[in-house]
């Protein structure tokens, strides 16, 4: 299988720029992508604005500029299996200034629901998801952060599912809606057995 | 139907259709027709067909269908068989044909033949469009014997082929309906006569920058009277701001001053700058156009001895200007060196005449005094003037402003001191500007040694904000920066940021080459977002190097932004003056992108130069040659002819309202008196064909020739009743 001697994964991938488009290219994927995400993806013409404009790009291997390239040549696998998919903050600064007026932010979150309809999506959001089953916050209140709202005169906890627990229940029923809950349980028992 | 046919008949003139001799008369006349030459000479022939024209009948027209495959971009979309043996059923149709390319010559050849053999008398093309082939198939109709404006057009291309690629049979459906409505025209079309009026030997240059100059000198060379206007005080445009020139390097104002002096002395040209268009009224050979000569304050030499002073007027001394209390900043230096409020723009002026600038002027007359009882040059009381002259062509050549950068919030222009714009690069790279030729930071006026250049800054952008076209000279004119600091600052380099580098012309990508090779680097990255350091007043640029694919925080001194151009502030008011359209993004609108790309929709008005998109000084000056070139033809030729689609008043049926009057956008229609009675009367010349008149005459006693009510009605019945009339 491996192709060399020495370190063949490398040289594996290395070689997958030569064959990309012969070979796994899905032009339904850009479909799909623009579909998802209402954005004109297969307008990018490769600037480098989105990139520059990341906060993510320059702590991590993260480059959305590479997730829009895909996006127009329909590497599907190649994009939805990358772990860099899920590195973007959302803060939508490409969104802000790209010229073409492309919503790459969009983009990457259209190849996300891609990806968690093939199961492939990092047990940390599937953990949030559980988070916000339970108890409607990603990010659930602590102790730190009450009293730092105390200090500002603010309520301990905030007028959310915090103060109104009752209001969960409507939460859980959206989630079960679109089998989020039962599908994150699931892949993240295969995953942590 | 019936009863509309009677209506077409009938109402030109009952009495004549009572009689029942109209018909008859019209049909022998429009069967000699065909063969008969123009009895009369052109200018004749309205007022005698004024008296014949009110009825019409298609009697035994015999109108031949010609259609074009265009290779395939018609023929590919739809069935010309069928087209071909739908029109055969239409009636008055005695001949149809088809070939590749009708326009061809062996096309032209089928049309001629055909009349001649079948005796038509009138030809219809179903093919492009009559922007583009009208005038060739008129000349074939003529050549086959027919008057040129018994030809009729079935646009069955463009707005039929071309949108309904893949829908064949609905596109061939319609073309065959275009053919029933171009056929029922045709079969009512007459005989008609393009008058011919004289050209004035003059011309007018909108607009003195490289461009508006060539061509008022080329005019000026072509002994054609020629005025130059210049809404700034000075000729020259944005070349006269601009340090070198790419790629030969050569100094702007060494090889501007030259002209700018020659178009000063040029015995056929009459400059007026600080001047501006007012009105235009007329049409092609005879604009009047009324100028507005802006008060300037300040007198020359000829304006003072016309006031009988005698010696006196503005000899550019600049005494005023040093005793004037009021500063400003000067536009010529982007604001970064002051000015008076009366001025000069800088000391290679043409003319050589100070200007106030009323806005600002406190009138405390210190100037008056300084400039002296000899000269006496200074009029503080002046007031705008309005000339009016009279020309055969006009040229607009008026240019381009900067985008405003600004509104690119992400670049920091206007909020960071150390982000300039390349116009300000220009002013500082320059000996004779600001800072004497030495590129300084705003913030410290410390020597920059790291510059980075962001090009497309606003171009290619389809945000919405900036512009969706690239700029042209931008990527050329940041190489050439490049040099210019590499020469001046030792050590100095260069950074350009980009996405491509266009250098499409003679030598440009030498140029590239010799850049590159001087040291300059190229990171290809569009510039995301620039930062500045409070402290150091240095800048952050980021970017993706998007051929390393790694992003980028560069810090440097200074920052450049390659701004984006549009058309000139005014542009939009003095192009309606012309009745000029301009495309989507504001640029003026060419006759026709490549083969007309100086002539304008309106005749007799001509663009040159940036006006009519972007473009380099040799383009521009090319540009400024190919519209002096061809609004020289009308005048020289000496007379033009008029398409002859003016209105005419069928006097018995005008009750003198006088209402059209005031409809007329062009003052083509007055009421005169003959006979003891008022009635409307068209300046042929003058009317546009525009159709607002006869549209609205309640009596109906407008009749537009070659769109006819009755020519328009059997268009409409062909099309709701198929063809039958
Ligand atoms: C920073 C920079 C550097 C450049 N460097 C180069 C270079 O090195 N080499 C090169 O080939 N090109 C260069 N260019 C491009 C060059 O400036 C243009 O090609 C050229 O100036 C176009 O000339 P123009 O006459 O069409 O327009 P303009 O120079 O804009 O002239 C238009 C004139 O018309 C006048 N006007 C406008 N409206 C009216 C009106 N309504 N009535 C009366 N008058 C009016 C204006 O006042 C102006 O004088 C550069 C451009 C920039 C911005
Ligand atoms: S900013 Fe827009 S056009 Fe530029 S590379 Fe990113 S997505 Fe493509
Ligand atoms: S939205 Fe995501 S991809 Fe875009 S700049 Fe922010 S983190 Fe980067
Ligand atoms: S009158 Fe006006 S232009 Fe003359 S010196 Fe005074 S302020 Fe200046
Ligand atoms: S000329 Fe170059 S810098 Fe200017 S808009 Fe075009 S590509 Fe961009």
């Amino acid at each position: 299988m491996a192709r060399t001697k020495g370190y063949p994964e490398a040289l594996e991938k290395k070689l997958r720029d030569q064959r990309y488009v012969r070979e796994d290219s899905n032009p339904d994927f850009l479909k799909n992508v623009k579909s998802i995400s209402r954005t004109i993806a297969h307008m990018c013409y490769q600037c480098g604005t989105c990139t520059g404009s990341c906060p993510s790009a320059p702590r991590s291997s993260y480059r959305i500029r590479n997730f829009m390239r895909r996006a127009v040549l329909g590497l599907e696998n190649e994009a939805l299996t990358d772990p860099d998919l899920w590195l973007c903050t959302t803060c939508y600064s490409c969104t802000d200034r790209c010229p073409r007026d492309i919503a790459p932010t969009d983009v990457i979150m259209s190849m996300r629901n891609l990806a968690f309809k093939r199961d492939i999506v990092p047990v940390n959001f599937l953990k949030t998801v559980q988070a916000i089953y339970s108890s409607g916050h990603g990010v659930p209140n602590n102790d730190v952060n009450r009293a730092a709202r105390e200090k500002l005169g603010l309520t301990r906890d905030p007028p959310t599912t915090h103060m109104y627990p009752e209001y969960i229940k409507g939460i859980q029923t959206i989630l079960n809606h679109y089998k989020l809950k039962a599908n994150a349980d699931r892949i993240v028992k295969e995953r942590e057995g | 139907m019936a009863e509309k046919k009677a209506t077409t008949k009938k109402a030109p003139s009952k009495k004549e259709d009572s009689k029942k001799v109209a018909p008859v008369k019209q049909e022998t006349k429009k069967a000699a027709a065909p063969a008969a030459k123009p009895k009369a000479a052109p200018a004749d022939a309205p007022a005698q067909a004024a008296t014949v024209m009110p009825t019409m009948n298609p009697g035994d027209a015999r109108v031949g269908v010609f259609i074009c495959h265009c290779g395939t971009n018609i023929a590919g979309s739809m069935d010309i068989e069928a087209v071909q043996e739908a029109s055969k059923k239409v009636p008055h149709v005695a001949y149809v044909d088809n070939y590749k390319y009708m326009c061809s010559m062996p096309g032209q050849t089928v049309i001629n033949k055909a009349v001649k053999e079948h005796k038509l008398t009138a030809v219809v093309v179903a093919a492009c469009t009559p922007r583009l082939h009208e005038p060739t198939f008129r000349t074939a109709t003529k050549d086959a014997g027919l008057n040129p404006f018994r030809f009729e057009m079935a646009n069955i291309r463009d707005q039929n082929s071309w949108v309904h690629m893949h829908d064949r049979e609905g596109s061939t459906d319609k073309a065959i309906d275009a053919i029933k409505i171009a056929v029922a025209k045709a079969a009512l079309l007459q005989d008609l006569h393009p008058k011919s009026v004289p050209v004035e030997k003059a011309a007018m240059v909108v607009g003195a920058g490289v461009a508006g100059m060539q061509a008022a000198l080329d005019l000026n060379a072509a002994g054609i009277k020629t005025y130059l206007i210049e809404s700034d005080m000075s000729i020259g445009g944005r070349m006269s701001q601009l340090d070198k020139t790419f790629p030969t390097l050569d100094c702007s104002q060494c090889i501007l001053t030259p002209k700018m002096v020659d178009v000063g002395r040029a015995e056929n040209i009459d400059l007026m700058t600080w001047s501006e268009v007012h009105e235009v009224e007329g049409y092609i050979g005879n604009f009047d156009v009324t100028i507005r000569k802006k008060a300037r304050g300040v007198m020359t030499p000829k304006e003072a001895e016309a006031k009988g002073i005698v010696g006196g007027g503005c000899n550019g001394c600049g005494d005023c200007e040093n005793v004037c209390p009021v500063v400003k900043p000067n536009e010529f230096e982007v604001g970064m060196k002051p000015r008076k409020a009366i001025y000069i723009n800088h000391p290679q002026v043409v003319p050589l005449i100070y200007t106030i600038d009323f806005n600002s002027c406190v009138k405390c007359g210190l100037c008056v005094t300084a400039c002296g009882p000899e000269k006496r040059a200074i009029d503080l009381e002046m007031k705008d003037e309005f000339i009016k002259v009279k020309v055969g062509t006009v040229i607009l050549a008026t240019g381009y402003d900067i985008f405003p950068i600004e509104n690119k919030k992400e670049w920091g222009y206007k909020k960071y001191e150390n982000v300039i714009s390349s116009l300000e690069f220009e002013r500082l790279i320059c000996a004779s500007g600001p800072t004497g030729g030495h590129l300084v930071r705003p913030s410290d006026g410390e020597t920059p040694k790291r510059v980075a250049f962001v090009l497309c800054a606003g171009s290619r952008d389809n945000t919405g904000i900036g512009k969706p076209y690239c700029s042209r000279f931008c990527c050329m004119y940041s190489l050439k920066h490049a040099h210019q600091i590499i020469e001046k600052i030792p050590g100095c380099i260069p950074y350009l940021f980009y996405m491509d580098i266009r250098s499409f012309g003679k030598m440009y990508e030498e140029f590239y080459y010799r850049i590159q090779d001087e040291g300059a680097k190229f990171i290809r990255g569009r510039v995301a977002n620039i930062l500045e350091d409070p402290k150091t007043k240095n800048l952050h640029v980021y970017t993706d190097d998007t051929l390393l694919n790694r992003p980028i925080d560069m810090e440097v001194d200074l920052v450049v932004l390659a701004a984006a151009i549009e058309p000139k502030a005014d542009t939009n008011r003095t192009r309606k003056l012309f009745g000029v359209s301009c495309s989507m993004d504001g640029w003026l609108l060419e006759a026709h992108p490549k083969l007309n790309p100086c002539g304008t929709t309106t005749a007799g008005v001509f663009l040159a130069g940036v006006c009519q998109g972007p473009k380099d000084i040799p383009d521009t000056v090319a540009s400024a040659e190919g519209a002096a070139s061809a609004a020289s033809i009308p005048i020289h030729m000496g007379a033009v002819e008029l398409e002859p689609y003016f209105a005419m008043c069928i006097e018995d049926k005008c009750a003198g309202c006088g209402m059209c009057v005031n409809l007329c956008p062009y003052s083509a229609l007055s009421l005169v008196e003959k006979d003891g009675r008022t009635v409307m009367q068209v300046t042929e010349a003058k009317c546009k064909g525009c159709g607002t008149c006869g549209g609205f005459c309640p009596g109906g006693a407008i009749w537009m020739n070659h769109f006819a009510t009755p020519q328009i009605v059997a268009q409409i019945d062909a099309f709701l009743l198929g063809g039958e009339q």
